[in-house]
């Protein structure tokens, strides 16, 4: 234990309590809350396969139908305690089923009792996840707690107080009538920037620096995204397939592109100015020329790998339906522009702010830089 | 003209005009990965092909286009990949296993209304392809910070030659906790982009808090952000270690 507790202060001695205690007690409460839900929870005691029967759909995919008979015990409401049967009906590729095991929770709706009248019948409607989402989050905190020590803990604080700022912006958006949801993300962009750099790296000039610089990017990078859709007249964005829509779709895509791209200006903004910032110091006397010269290297650099970043995190959730359409014989055209038009403009119109942001990032960085020298 | 083809030459010559023939390179890999990704659907589409087998090759050639493509072969750019791939591996199980037990596999209920024109059943297992979506979300990220680990490590280790095993991993986590803050926010801010339209559909609809975190959408979504930001976190011991050891084997070796 002593190397634990070496060169550890009181106020690192509470947290280290304060997260043990919230561990054990989230840990605690989210198994026992069933009595927090209004609807039936039932917890699987059994679980047998009774039927199995092969499939081939109108395209030729071949696949398996299973019928599962469950039983299981109800955790809450007024027939807490009671058993119940439940039959289950999936599928080998699980599109839209799952096979269920013993010992997971599913909410149900209760039907009456069984044909044999012993025990109470269910339909199942959906699996009580909130103890996995609980259960990830602490290996998230913890691995980053355990790897990124100090860096870590500032990540987890900028993540939550973000998530925080953005639903607090969203219940704005929806509780204002005829408020206009670009302008609520962008002021929500210039305090997601504010709050994220400040955690990041500190109250000082490099950080006011990048925090200019990203607002510029993003900015930048919406203006241009704008001209390319009023250029064309929106063609060749297909919004059909864009989910969960309950607002008009072309300012969604728009907000969305602007939050998203954020993350990736932010980064170069702060690489930017950081290095150059850096550079400065080494060498006061160093000539604006070559502070550009090595702020372009620099940038070349990242520009590359930063854009795949923003390409692959908005291609990726597209794989499933991309699958889905093929395997029911759309082609392939059709299915990349149905499904991946708005996901590639993002992601062409999210490296535009970040290439953008090497330059801006140079500029404003001896802008700051002559100021502080002139007043000197 | 198509919106695609406009931003696509802006993105193009904004690339060239800042970056020279290394931008052009850099817009050239994202093609490339483009064409790799394709070309991976088009063999998950086949059931017979294992999707996590293929999301391990497609990770494979993706890392050397982001590692050898964009910065040349030299024992910086091996070091990165032989991290990357390591860490996807370890993370690829992690990510199955969590997508297994979570059950976030496959469409939710309030996506399946509009599916109602597809056969669901089509052999593919969806559980694999949960992972898959997880997995390739991080890839760009990973080889990210595996190059900006590797690289520095190689400078510490050429400025201070006499440096021990240990002092050149504690050297390489020094570098990657440094890194750690902007890149999760990078991905942070790319997820909370992309699921915009589903957030304010949640509160549109007053979704109760229980509704929302047991739902398959949300719990997918989450645990997607948060597999991503182990993955990062993860990278950065894997690579320490492993550049730590490739350095210093040579030593050894002489």
């Amino acid at each position: 234990m002593k190397p634990l507790f070496k060169n550890t202060t009181a106020i690192q001695l509470y947290l280290y309590a304060a997260l043990l205690l919230s561990f054990i007690g989230s840990i605690f409460f989210i198994n026992f809350n069933y009595g927090f839900y209004d609807q039936p929870i039932v917890k699987i005691t059994e679980a047998e396969i009774t039927e199995t029967r092969e499939l081939t759909d109108m395209y030729g995919n071949e696949d398996a139908l299973y019928t599962q008979q469950l039983e299981g015990e109800i955790r809450n409401g007024e027939h807490k305690g009671e058993g119940i049967k439940l039959e289950n009906e999936y599928s080998l590729s699980g599109a839209n089923d799952h096979e269920y095991r013993v010992g997971q929770d599913l909410f149900v709706v209760i039907d009456g009792a069984a044909e044999d009248g012993t025990v109470l019948s269910g339909t199942i409607d959906n699996v009580k996840r909130d103890k996995y989402i609980l259960a990830m989050t602490w290996i998230f905190v913890f691995v980053l707690l355990i790897i990124g020590k100090k860096q870590g803990f500032y990540s987890i604080v900028s993540l939550a107080l973000n998530a925080v700022i953005l639903s607090y912006a969203l219940d704005v958006y929806v509780r204002t009538e005829n408020a206009s949801l670009l302008l609520i993300a962008g002021v929500s962009v210039l305090l997601f920037t504010i709050t994220s750099l400040l955690l990041v790296n500190g109250f000082n000039d490099k950080t006011y620096t990048a925090i200019v610089s990203t607002i510029l990017g993003v900015f930048v990078a919406l203006l241009l995204a704008f001209f390319a859709i009023w250029t064309s007249g929106g063609n060749g964005l297909n919004y059909e397939e864009m989910q969960f829509l309950s607002r008009p779709y072309e300012v969604v895509f728009m907000a969305g592109l602007f939050i998203g791209s954020l993350g990736a200006v932010m980064d170069v903004g702060i690489t930017m100015s950081a290095s150059i910032f850096t550079l400065y110091e080494k060498n006061p006397n160093i000539s604006i020329q070559s502070m550009k010269k090595s702020g372009i290297d620099i940038g070349k650099d990242i520009m590359g790998t930063m854009a795949n970043i923003l390409f692959f995190v908005y291609i990726s959730g597209s794989i499933p339906m991309l699958l889905l359409y093929l395997s029911n014989g759309a082609d392939w055209p059709f299915t990349f522009s149905i499904n991946l038009s708005l996901e590639i403009a993002r992601a062409l119109a999210g490296g535009l702010g970040i290439v953008l942001t090497i330059p801006i990032g140079i500029y404003t960085s001896i802008f700051f830089i002559k100021r502080k020298k002139a007043v000197q | 003209m198509n919106v695609l083809i406009i931003l696509a030459i802006m993105l193009c010559m904004s690339m060239v005009m800042i970056g020279g023939k290394k931008g052009a390179i850099s817009f050239l890999s994202l093609f490339i990965n483009f064409l790799v990704l394709l070309f991976t659907v088009f063999m998950m589409a086949n059931p017979d092909n294992n999707a996590l087998v293929w999301v391990i090759i497609a990770c494979f050639i993706i890392s050397c286009v982001n590692l050898f493509f964009i910065n040349g072969i030299n024992s910086t750019t091996i070091a990165a990949f032989v991290s990357t791939v390591i860490t996807m591996i370890v993370l690829l199980f992690f990510i199955y296993f969590m997508t297994d037990l979570t059950m976030i596999s496959g469409f939710g209920e309030e996506e399946v209304d509009e599916l109602s024109m597809f056969s669901l059943y089509i052999g593919i297992s969806f559980v694999e392809l949960a992972a898959v979506v997880i997995i390739i979300s991080t890839i760009g990220a990973i080889t990210d910070i595996a190059i900006s680990i590797t690289s520095p490590m190689r400078e510490v280790y050429f400025h201070n030659p006499g440096i021990s095993r240990s002092e050149l991993i504690h050297a390489g986590f020094a570098i990657g906790r440094d890194l750690l803050g902007t890149s999760t926010n990078t991905l942070f801010f790319a997820f909370f982009g992309s699921y915009l339209g589903l957030l304010i559909w949640f509160k549109d609809l007053s979704y109760s808090l229980g509704d929302i975190v047991n739902s398959k959408i949300f719990a997918a979504e989450m645990i997607t952000i948060l597999c991503a930001g182990i993955g990062i976190a993860l990278v950065i011991p894997i690579s320490s270690w492993i550049t730590a050891y490739l350095l210093t084997r040579v030593r050894v070796l002489r």
